[in-house]
C-alpha cells in the first residue's frame, strides 16, 4: 500500500497549496453540497480538504494511467485509459458508467465532425477552439436524450 | 441541414461559462494531470472530460462517507477530520491517507462498524 501513497505523492509541494493544482473550491463545494441535505453546512476547511483529495486522485489515476499508455508504447492518455485505470485502481463503480458516457460523446463525436468540418475550415482551429468543440460535442450527450439529434446506429 | 444559430444558442449558454457543461474546468483538470509524471506528455481531449464525471463521482462518494461521520457525531456542519475518518475507514481511499493525516491533526479512526468498505 505503501508504495501506492509514495507514488501518487510525488509533488514536492507538501503542505503547500497552490492554487492552480486545485480545482476551485465554489466548484468543489457545489458537488458537495448535492450530497448532502438542504440545512447541512460544510466548513471551509473541509472544502480544501476535498480539493487538495480530488487533485491526489486526479494525479493517482492518471499515473496510472500514463504508465500503461507507456507499457504498450502510446503516447497519448486517452479517455479509455483513464477508464482502465479506474477500474485497475479499484474504482470499478466508476468505470462502467464512465465508459457508457465516453461512448456516447465519443459517437455524437464523431456525427458532429462532418457538421463542423464547414465550421473548422472557417474558423481558426486552434487547440482551444479544438477543445471547445469537444465540449460542443459532450453537452450534444445531454439535449440528445429526447431530441432526434441522436446518431442512429 | 443543421442551423448553427440554433446549436450555438442551446450551447453557448453553457459554454460562455467557465466549466461549460461541465462542473468542473478542463483546463484545470488537464494542468493537474500533466502535474502528475514526466511521462505524461500528451493528453487527448476527451480525458479531462471523463476525468471530469470521474472526479464529480469522487467528490460525491468522499462526501457522503464523510457525512455519515457528521451525523454519528450528531453535528450539521461536515468539517475536515469528517472527511479524514471517511478516508481512514475506507480502503479504496487508502491513496489518500497521508495527505489527510499531514493536513491536520493526525485523527483517531472512530470506531467503523457501519462502514463496509468493498
Amino acid at each position: 500500500m505503501d508504495e501506492n501513497v509514495a507514488a501518487s505523492g510525488s509533488n514536492d509541494d507538501d503542505g503547500i497549496r497552490e492554487q492552480d493544482q486545485l480545482l476551485p473550491i465554489a466548484n468543489v463545494g457545489r458537488i458537495m453540497k448535492q450530497m448532502l441535505p438542504q440545512n447541512a453546512k460544510i466548513s471551509k476547511e473541509a472544502k480544501e480538504t476535498m480539493q487538495e483529495c480530488v487533485s491526489e486522485f486526479i494525479s493517482f489515476v492518471t499515473s496510472e494511467a500514463s504508465d500503461k499508455c507507456r507499457k504498450e508504447r502510446r503516447k497519448t492518455v486517452n479517455g479509455d485509459d483513464v477508464c482502465s485505470a479506474l477500474a485497475a485502481l479499484g474504482f470499478d463503480d466508476y468505470a462502467a458508467p464512465l465508459r457508457r458516457y465516453f461512448n456516447r460523446y465519443r459517437d455524437l463525436g464523431v456525427d458532429n465532425k462532418a457538421a463542423n468540418q464547414d465550421k473548422a475550415n472557417n474558423d481558426s482551429n486552434s487547440n482551444e477552439d479544438r477543445e471547445e468543440q469537444s465540449s460542443l460535442k459532450f453537452s450534444m450527450i445531454g439535449i440528445s436524450k429526447n431530441s432526434s439529434m441522436r446518431p442512429i446506429d | 441541414m443543421r442551423q448553427a444559430g440554433t446549436y450555438s444558442g442551446i450551447l453557448s449558454g453553457g459554454i460562455s461559462g467557465k466549466t461549460g457543461p461541465h462542473l468542473l474546468p478542463l483546463a484545470r483538470i488537464k494542468k493537474i494531470m500533466k502535474k502528475s509524471g514526466d511521462d505524461v506528455k500528451m493528453i487527448s481531449g476527451e480525458s479531462p472530460i471523463v476525468f471530469s464525471k470521474a472526479c464529480e463521482l469522487f467528490i460525491k462518494e468522499l462526501t457522503q462517507r464523510s457525512w455519515s461521520v457528521t451525523m454519528q457525531g450528531k453535528r450539521r456542519t461536515l468539517n475536515k477530520e469528517d472527511v479524514a475518518a471517511a478516508v481512514m475507514a475506507t480502503d479504496l481511499f487508502d491513496f489518500l491517507v497521508n495527505l489527510v493525516s499531514e493536513s491536520g491533526e493526525a485523527t483517531t479512526p472512530l470506531e467503523m462498524d457501519t462502514f463496509k468498505s468493498s
